[in-house]
This record gives structure tokens, sequence and C-alpha cells, in this order.
């Protein structure tokens, strides 16, 4: 059954057409080009769809784009300003905690979640706010050392 | 990060050249040992890097792949009319329209499709591309699939046993690389001796004999399989996917398709991992195929399920060792049998097989050793290969065996290894000659920067402190580069090794620019494709630093030669006196007279010589002269490479959960090349390797995977990895280039050990079977 709907991602608005069960991860893959989240396992374990959604993160790949109406969605697309990194991007290459970087987009969008709800998190917390993510690459070590530097940089000043 | 200070040692075996020795030394202004930023890291953290599943191309349809759900089958009838009637469906395709092409890494066993029969549980029958991702998955479920099953053989030992040939009937028939010995359902029957074993086992004053069982374990990269293809209007194919192996991808999808390779075009997008489960092709004939069939580009993804049953996991083992030892701990003799589980065809796992008893000595002086390794066909999946082609197997079995061994007689486990460590110089039970060993330097490093001795015995209850060495043989297999100087004197890497996610293509231009003496910003890698990326084996067993590395060095050499004809014909010197280095080209008599490296370049190009290219065609080892063993088909390897682990654990023995409280990791890799993506390799195979150790495990019942997903298939999440102390000895390696030995693969080789003896201390309990999960160990307490 066919729905229009108006999704705000990254502080834009989209009017769309989409089926009542389509996800959100697919219609801001598809429908919208926005490639940046990715689709690991479609079953909410992995954490490489995650968006955060009206403040929130969410695995997008359990969430209908139809619920997602009228809510703000930020998205990886959306995390730098222009040409400049935001401090958890930075944070990220100067720590070498990309690898393969497909866990990536994801690990971000749930870094800058836990940030806009602790600016000053232990490692612990940090370990804890990313255990719904899944990396194969790095062994984590430098992603949590990548977030509490970048909490450092952003010095409890939400962005 | 230690660094040793470079220059002849006694103990050195070989005569490093005078260039090589000039090019080990540190400079001032050296691009090596320095972390420089990854040169794809701001497309990753932006989301921008293009992977395979994210391709898109206009007119594009989707693939979706009919597995046979039955483990041993005849297919009788394969009805495809309903998926066909589907609206928006553009095409099914079956082994009937495939060419007659059987694949295989060692053996030619396999087709892109069932024909005839399937074998396992997950085999392609038939694939569809239709307009949707929704309607292929419906089209998939409307082809019909009659079946006659057959009797299923899911038990390596039944396979072994049974000696008709029931899972390959006419497997006699196949090519092989190698002679193997096979019968039966015996793919490979290989054997190694050295030494008098009979004899010493019958003087030596203790034998203690153990089976170890390890099982088959997934890659779980994050991304799952995913490739794309396109009919060209001029009838060449081009093909996107993500690839550890650029070249054999490029040229099995040629032979699948029964097409020159000069009409296909492979062209790589960024890898979401791979660890041993995106090598040589995977999906791409089929994707390939369906797009030929459909007359419109096909994108193929597979679902997370279909990753777990559909793409190739490492085999099960059982390991049994049988070890000589005189009673001052001095080990006089080794004996290893492994039975390695293929699965439906040998793929990789057959040469895991060989690799393992390649390596079944470990690090050690064992001057009485021999061995037996057999791969056996089963319907269980199609095995492959994970990170460490069989070394975390036979390491995990080894390493704990020491263990019991220095228990037994009283000794510390450290000890009993130091006294019995492999230098160089020693030959090995596959004929090959020891080099580069550096085993006492990570154990002394790896000892003191655990604590261990303070440590050993003290921890207090439920707590335990335990260590594993590792040898990881490496450098095989052909690389060829090449390497332009743009007229801009920026210089472009031609390679067709891909950066699987390790950082190789960041340490590869830093490797070339300290060859031009020239800053790393001013080189790349050049876009990568099989048409015009030479040939390269590719990012599989730790080779992309030690073999592409030294192709571009050569390359690089190559040019830098050139530019030294110039400049010594130009001021009328000696080719030995020129200098090109710190971005200028200069003489050792006149240092002030010279050029920038940009002017040199300019004038060689357009006046004195032409454009400068460098090439190289490299192959690190020598053929054996006459391979050793019976049967045996593995290696041979240029160099080794070391490392030792220590483990302290807590066990709950209400739980039997294991608890990492702290992990050391010394390697000895030569040098390193970018200390920060030494140290993330690190960081992560430990993981991997404690992983392997203690959570995961494919759980088979009769062919049938019972644990196709994320939830039940346990890998370690942020909560579960522990805090590593990293750390590195760069004793150079003669034959790496600028010393560097690479290390991809030894960090995921000695954990499980390395925790198995932790926990043995902890709690008494010796488990020799793999994953030393809570119930199992629980069990194991119990009856204590």
């Amino acid at each position: 059954m066919h729905k229009e709907i108006t999704l705000v991602v990254n502080h834009q608005r989209y009017s769309l057409t989409v089926e009542s069960d389509e996800l959100l991860i697919d219609v801001l893959r598809d429908n919208l080009g926005l490639t940046g989240e990715k689709k690991g396992c479609a079953t909410g374990d992995c954490g490489a769809c995650t968006v955060i959604l009206a403040g929130r993160p969410v695995t997008s790949c359990l969430v209908l784009a139809a619920a997602a109406e009228g809510k703000a969605i930020e998205t990886i697309e959306g995390l730098q300003r222009g040409e400049q990194l935001h401090p958890l991007q930075q944070a990220f290459l100067d720590f070498g905690a990309v690898q393969c970087g497909y866990c990536i987009p994801g690990v971000l969008m749930m870094s800058k979640a836990i940030l806009d709800d602790n600016p000053r998190p232990t490692p612990e917390d940090v370990r804890a706010g990313l255990s719904g993510n899944l990396c194969r690459c790095t062994g984590y070590g430098q992603i949590v050392e990548a977030v509490i530097a970048a909490s450092r940089m952003m010095d409890g000043v939400k962005r | 990060m230690s660094r040793t200070t470079i220059g002849p040692t006694a103990n050195r075996r070989e005569t490093i050249p005078p260039e090589v020795e000039e090019l080990l030394r540190t400079r001032e202004d050296t691009a090596l040992g320095k972390s420089y930023p990854r040169v794809d890291g701001v497309a990753k953290v932006t989301g921008k890097a293009q992977y395979s599943g994210d391709f898109s191309t206009s007119n594009m349809l989707y693939g979706k792949i009919l597995f046979s759900d039955r483990q041993h089958a005849r297919i009788l009838r394969i009805d495809a009319s309903g998926a066909l009637a589907l609206p928006g469906v553009r095409g099914v395709i079956t082994a009937a329209d495939a060419p007659l092409a059987r694949l295989g890494i060692y053996v030619r066993d396999k087709e892109i499709f069932a024909r005839g029969k399937v074998r396992f549980f997950g085999e392609p029958v038939a694939a569809v591309a239709a307009t949707s991702e929704r309607i292929a998955a419906q089209a998939v479920e409307l082809i019909g699939v009659e079946y006659e099953d057959l009797p299923v053989i899911g038990d390596m030992d039944a396979a072994v046993e049974t000696g008709e040939p029931v899972v390959h009937a006419e497997f006699e028939r196949y090519s092989t690389v190698f002679p193997y010995i096979r019968y039966g359902n015996v793919c490979m029957d290989a054997r190694l001796s050295m030494g008098d074993v009979d004899r010493a086992f019958a003087e030596a004053d203790f034998v203690f004999e153990d089976t170890f069982n390890t099982q088959p374990h997934h890659q779980v990269s994050i991304a799952p399989h995913a490739c794309a293809a396109r009919l060209e209007p001029d009838g060449r194919l081009t093909v996107w996917t993500s690839t550890q192996q650029l070249s054999l991808c490029h040229y099995e999808t040629a032979q699948a398709l029964a097409m020159p390779m000069t009409k296909v075009r492979v062209v790589p997008l960024m890898l979401g991992g791979g660890f041993g489960g995106k090598v040589k092709s995977q999906y791409e004939p089929i994707c390939a195929l369906l797009a030929k069939a459909a007359g419109d580009p096909v994108r193929l993804t597979l679902s997370r399920e279909e990753e777990f049953y559909a793409t190739p996991p490492s085999s099960p083992f059982r390991i049994r060792l049988k070890t000589g030892v005189m009673r001052d701990g001095s080990i006089a003799a080794k004996e290893a049998d492994i039975l390695c589980d293929v699965g439906a065809y040998a793929d990789h796992a057959l040469g895991t097989a060989a690799h393992a008893l390649a390596s079944m000595q470990g690090p050690y002086r064992i001057p009485n050793c021999r061995g037996r390794a057999r791969a056996v066909y089963t319907n269980n999946i199609n095995y492959g290969c994970v990170r460490g082609y069989g070394v975390p197997q036979i390491t995990f079995a080894t390493e704990s065996q020491m263990d019991s061994i220095a228990h037994a007689l009283g000794m510390d486990p450290a000890d009993l290894r130091q006294k019995n460590l492999c230098a160089d110089g020693d030959t090995i039970v596959t004929t090959e000659t020891l080099h580069s060993v550096h085993i006492r330097q990570t154990m002394d490093m790896a000892l003191a920067a655990s604590d261990y001795r303070a440590k050993k015995g003290r921890l207090g209850p439920n707590r335990g402190i335990g260590i594993a060495n590792l040898i990881k043989s490496t450098g095989f297999l052909p690389s060829a580069a090449a390497v332009r100087v743009n007229e801009d004197a920026t210089v472009s890497i031609l390679t067709a090794v891909t950066d699987i996610g390790t950082g190789t293509h960041t340490a590869l231009c830093q490797i070339a620019a300290e060859v031009f003496g020239v800053s790393v910003e001013r080189v790349s890698i050049a876009a990568q494709d099989s048409d015009n990326s030479p040939y390269d084996t590719g990012s599989i067993g730790s080779r992309t630093i030690y073999d592409s590395g030294n192709a571009i060095r050569v390359a690089a050499e190559d040019v830098r030669a050139q530019l030294i004809d110039v400049a010594a014909g130009t001021w009328g010197c000696d080719r030995a006196n020129v200098v090109v280095a710190g971005g200028r080209v200069y003489s050792r008599e006149n240092p002030d007279q010279g050029l920038s490296f940009e002017a040199l370049v300019g004038s060689a190009t357009y006046a004195s010589r032409g454009p400068l290219i460098g090439r190289a065609s490299w192959l690190s080892a020598k053929p054996y002269k006459e391979y050793p063993g019976e049967g045996f088909g593995d290696g041979p390897y240029a160099t080794f490479g070391f490392g030792t682990h220590v483990a302290e654990v807590e066990v709950d023995p209400a739980t039997g959960k294991v608890h990492i409280l702290h992990y050391t990791a010394i390697h000895d890799v030569g040098r390193v090349i970018n200390p920060e993506g030494a140290q993330g390799q690190v960081q992560g195979g430990v993981v991997q390797g404690i992983a392997f150790g203690l959570y995961e495990e494919m759980v088979l019942d009769n062919g049938r995977l019972l644990n196709p997903n994320l939830t039940d298939y346990r890998v370690p999440t942020s909560l579960d990895a522990p805090e590593v102390t990293i750390d590195f000895v760069e004793e150079p390696d003669p034959t790496g280039p600028f010393g560097a030995k690479g290390m991809g693969e030894y960090p995921i080789l000695a954990p499980a050990a390395a925790v198995a003896n932790a926990i043995f201390e902890a709690t008494g309990v010796r488990v020799k079977d793999l994953p030393i999960s809570p119930e199992r160990l629980y069990f194991a307490l119990q009856s204590r």
C-alpha cells in the first residue's frame, strides 16, 4: 500500500511515496541516495544502519519509513558542516579508529548520540553505549579513545 | 614503541647487500615508522566511501539467488515458470545457462551453479534478476525445484571411513594444482617427515598425547557480499565488487563465463571486511551471467543469513598431537595428525589443512617431526578460510599441549618454551630454513610487559595468566607493480592489491616515498581495475606489505635508477655518487649543486630520456627443488613472523564465563611502516582470536546450519574487548621492503591458546575443544 510521506533528513525536507512496509534504511539509501548508512544484517543486530531519529539513536532497519514521518532524522551525511569535519570524525581519523570503515557511519552516529546525552562520558560509558555496534576490524580500542578525545575537544558543547 | 638500532649482528646468517644496508638505516626525513593518515580515511568517516553494496547505475536490476535447502540431492527438475510470470522479473538462470567450467584454488571441483546435484545446504541452484529487491526475493520463492534426496554425510569420520567417493563421484577427473593423494572422500592425504621420529619417541622420557577439536568459524565481515555487473555495448563485461584478490576474481569470472580476460573488466570498490571471505571470486560470475541474461545491469547482495551458510567459513579441525620430551624439558619428537572437513568443495579449506600441517612444529626446534593432514569432503557447508589459514587451529593445539607438558614436568610454561625456541638457520619439517627469527625477543618483551613472572601462580582464586607463542610463514605467490613519475613529479603506483581495511595502501605509498626521498603526499595508488592494475595475488596470508611492498619498492627503484642515470650523464659522474633524497637529486661530491626532484623529472621526461615508468615482477620464494613429503603441496614461503601473547583471566565458576583482565601481544614484524595501522591490526586481530577461543561457533546438524544470525553466532562487542598492551620487535628482515615482514594474521593466531592456558591456571581444567564457551567450561569445572 502506497503512502505519501515527508521525511526531514539533515534539515532537508523530502516528499516521497513509499510502501507502508518499507524500512527507513532502504528509503534513505535507495530513494534518497544516502548510502552512507549501511545495511549489515536487517535484524537490528549489527548497528551499521544507526541514525538519530527525533534525538534518539535507532537501528533504521527496524523502523518503518512511514513511522519516521515528520521527525528529525540525522544521518552521517549531515554530521560534517560543509567541508568542516565534526570533532568525532576528526578524532576517528586522528586515533586510527577506522579500518574497513563499514561500521563507522553507524558508530559515529551512535557516538554522537552518546555525547548528546552525556557530554563527558567515561570509557566504560562509551563501551556500554557502543555495545550495539559491531566492528570486526578494530577491536574497539581506538574507537573508544577517539570518542573520549572528541568529547574533550567538544568540551561539553553539543554540535 | 621500541626501535632497535640497525646494523650487522653476529647471528645474522645472510649478508645484507650494502644498498639494502643503507636503505635499512633510519633517516631523519624517513617516511617509515610514521602514522600517516589513511588515504581513504576522510571518505570513510563522511560516509562517502563506496562499497559494492552502494553501487548504483541507471536501469539497474536486483539479483537474488535460490540456494539449495538440501544437503545432498539430485536435481530432477527446475521450474522457473512461476518466477518468470511475476511482473518485474527480467531473467532466471541456472546451470543450464552457464558454460561448463569447474573452478577451484587447489582442486577444480566447483561450478557456479549446482549442475545435476547439490552437495550442500546453501549451494546456488538458480538466480533471478528483477526490477526491485522485493520482487527478486518473491521470484526466488516461486522457483520450483524437484529434488531426489541422497544420503547425507555430515560427519568427517564417516566420510573418511566410507571407501566410496560419495560427495564427488568423479573427483579423480578433476584437475588439481598439485598431484594430491586422493581416495574415497579424501581429497588430500599429505605427509611430512624429518629425522627419526620412532627412535626419538622410544628414547623420550615422557610422551604426551592430546586431541584437540576446533569449530568452524566465520569471518562475519560487517559488509555482506555484494557485487554488480553490466554488459557493455561492445560486448565486454564490467563487474564491480569488493575483493581481496582483484586479479584472481578477474580470472575466475572470465573462466566461469568462458570469456577472454580482455573482455571482462573488474573494478574493485571499497571492501567492508574480508578476513578470507572475499578471496578469489565469490558471486561475481553469477552476477555477470545475470546481467548478460537480463540485458541490463544487475546488483546482487547477500543477506546476513545467506552470508553465514552460503559464503565459505573456516573448517572444523581435529588435531592429534603426540610429543616426546626429555626430563630436562627438551622436546625430542613431535607427531601431528590433522583431520579437516572441507565440506562439499575443496575451496581454500584444503589449503588450510596443508598449511596447518606445515606449521605443526610451532616456533620450536624439534629435530624429529612428522605429520599427516587429511582433507575430506562431506555434505557440510562449503568451507574456505578465515584469517590465519589453519594456523589459529594448529597454534591452539601446540600451545595448549606445551602448557600441559610444562605442568606435567613441574616447569614454568614460559621456561619450557624458552628452552626449545627455534633460531636462525633451523630447518623445519617442510625443509624450509628459518631466518629473521626473533621469538626470543618477543618472549622477553611479552614477559616483561605483562609482568608474567611476578603474576604467575600469584593471582588469587579463579584467576590465571597464560602464555602462547606463534609462528606464521608468509611471502608467497607473485606480485607485479608499475610506478609512474608524473610530469608534475607526483608518483602513481599501479597495483592490483586492494586495501581491505588494514591501511596497506597508505603503507605502500610510504614505501614508494621512501625510495624516492619525497613526501608521502606526493604518492598515491592509481585507481584500480583489472585492465590497468598489474597482476597481484592480493591481500591474503599476511603477504601485502612483504610481497606487494617488495614489488612496489623494486618498481620505484627501477625509476630511481633511471633518474640516477640521467643525473650521472648530465653531471659526468659515477652513478654511485648520485643521491636521491629529501626531495632533491644531487652529487655526493657537490651536494649544493643538484636539482629538485621536480626539475630532474621534467628534464628527464621531455628532454633526456622519455616518460619515467618503472616495473617489477616479483616472486618472493623460489620454488622447491623437490617438494617435501608426500602429497604435500603447501609453500614454499620466503619468510616467517613470530610473536608472543600473554592473557590474564578471571573465571566465574558459577557460570563458566571468562573475563579477560588484560592481554599483551608482542610481534616480530621486521619494521613497522605505519604504527597506527600496525596497532589497529593487533587490537582487532587479538579480539578476533579471543572470540575464536571463547565465543564463536557455527553449529551444524547433519549439514544444516542452526545459527545463521548475529544473535546466536556471537561476535564480540565493545564490552567484550579487553585492553591490549601492544608492542613490536623491529629487527629488520633483509628480504622485506626496508626490513618489513607484514603481520596481518599474526594477532589472531595465539589468543585461543593464551586464554586456554590462563584458564588452566585459574581452574586446573584443560579444555581442548573450542570454543571454550561458558557451558563447556562450566560442565568441565563440575566434573573436576
